[in-house]
């Protein structure tokens, strides 16, 4: 079956025709062409599809695209600001090496933004908490963890 | 990935009229965390899935002197609510540890409980403390303990049409102290084993246990033997290994990819010494 969905994208109220198996992850990037979200696992594992739905991070992979109707999502794209200025999330990343191969970084990121969200005072536990759900395989998480720490001092 | 139909009713009657009209080819889903994976592994191939969030009912956490939660509550709102922390802690303790926040976020209580996984985190505190759940179908209302909501791995009491509706826990007794601990290779992980206990303690000595260990039985399991040989005994070390001897015997583990046999055997006696003496520390939170 197929359906008109309606739901706020980046700020944008947005309608797309949508099949009822779809996953929200396929809609974000095959109808929108938001590819900014990437497919890992594609079973709510690695967390590299998290975007925000309603300011709260999911995996994008395993939300059915019909619940997102009437709601609001946000993804990597979504962070940045005029002129293409990175989020002070993302520019941290950038500044402290807290990327190497990329593929784990948007969502990540977006973990990380739900967090300061919340707390903007997170301690170094909390930070590991909070990105639990988020697999790096490249570097180890200390520059990522030291990156999400100078993000929030940066967005105070 | 098999299509399917996704229908999103907005009352517990259409819900029920939607299942009885798909005649077994379709299946409930809340917060679909764990479904939406087996529908992609292709384990489960439904026609249609009939999704219970809209169904105002199944929402909302309510206190009066027992506990009531929506079967629909998210874990996460489980995690961030004080009372929850402080009156439940083996609860508490139990969702912090499951998966991630990213899921968290996402599943719901009765969706932990339904799915009836043998490791499900969030059986052995309800079954420690008593819940009772409630479930409704098409012919109407019914009221179960949890510990016989669970009939096998992936299978509970409710036929097809039914749905859970609401887990009630009952008010805590003031002398009453518990635990929940997992052990997974990380904690995010699907439990190799996991254990709560509730205890009531009148100086020194144990009134009432209540014990409970998930991942090595075809079902959460309340280990009745234990709890008998524990009430009326002051908490000792004697006594705690005698409870560790005692619940290795009573359970019935399998070897899987996370763990064998003889581990699980092991650890779900450590588990639960260590669980108690975690209570016992605690003294209640």
């Amino acid at each position: 079956m197929k359906k008109v969905i309606t739901f706020t994208l980046n700020g944008h109220e947005v309608s797309a025709e949508v099949e009822s198996h779809r996953m929200l992850l396929y809609v974000l990037r095959e109808t929108f062409h938001l590819t900014g979200t990437k497919e890992g696992c594609g079973q709510g594992e690695c967390g590299t599809c998290t975007v925000l739905v309603d300011g709260l991070n999911v995996n994008s992979c395993i939300y059915p695209a019909f619940e997102v109707e009437g709601k609001s999502v946000t993804t990597i794209e979504g962070l940045v600001g005029e002129g293409n200025k990175l989020h002070p999330i993302q520019q941290s990343f950038v500044d402290n090496g807290g990327i190497q191969c990329g593929f784990c970084t948007p969502g990540m990121i977006m973990s990380a933004k739900a967090l300061l969200d919340e707390n903007p005072n997170p301690t170094e536990e909390e930070i590991r908490k909070a990105i639990a759900g988020n697999l790096c395989r490249c570097t180890g998480y200390v520059q990522i963890v030291d990156a999400i720490t100078k993000a929030a001092k940066s967005l105070k | 990935m098999k299509r399917f139909d996704y229908l999103q009713p907005d009352t517990l009657r259409e819900a029920h009229r939607l299942m009885e009209k798909a005649r077994g080819k379709a299946k409930y889903i809340a917060g679909g965390t764990d479904l939406m994976v087996h529908i992609k592994t292709g384990a489960v191939q439904p026609d249609a899935l009939v999704s219970l969030k809209r169904i105002q009912e199944l929402s909302g956490m309510t206190q009066n002197k027992d506990l009531v939660l929506g079967s629909m509550t998210p874990l996460r709102d489980i995690e961030r609510d004080a009372p929850i922390a402080q009156n439940y802690s083996a609860l508490a303790q139990a969702v912090m540890a499951l998966a991630t926040p990213q899921i968290r976020n996402v599943a719901t209580v009765g969706g932990n409980l339904c799915n009836s996984a043998p490791s499900a985190d969030c059986a052995p505190p309800l079954l420690v403390l008593e819940a009772r759940l409630t479930v409704e179908g098409p012919g109407g209302r019914r009221e179960v303990a949890v510990e016989d909501f669970f009939t096998g791995p992936g299978q509970t009491c409710m036929d097809m049409t039914e749905i859970l509706t609401k887990i009630k826990i009952p008010c805590p007794h003031r002398d009453m102290r518990m635990a929940f601990l997992k052990l997974g290779r990380v904690s995010i992980d699907i439990a190799i084993v996991n254990a709560a206990v509730c205890l009531t303690v009148e100086k020194n000595t144990c009134r009432k246990c209540r014990l409970a260990v998930g991942a090595v039985a075809p079902v959460p399991l309340r280990l009745s033997s234990v709890e008998k040989m524990i009430e009326g005994q002051e908490i000792s070390d004697e006594l705690l290994n005698a409870a560790k001897d005692m619940a290795e015997d009573a359970v019935n583990p399998i070897t899987d990819v996370r763990s064998t046999q003889h581990y699980r055997r092991i650890m779900s006696g450590v588990l639960v010494k260590r669980v108690i003496e975690k209570a016992m520390k605690g003294m209640g939170v």
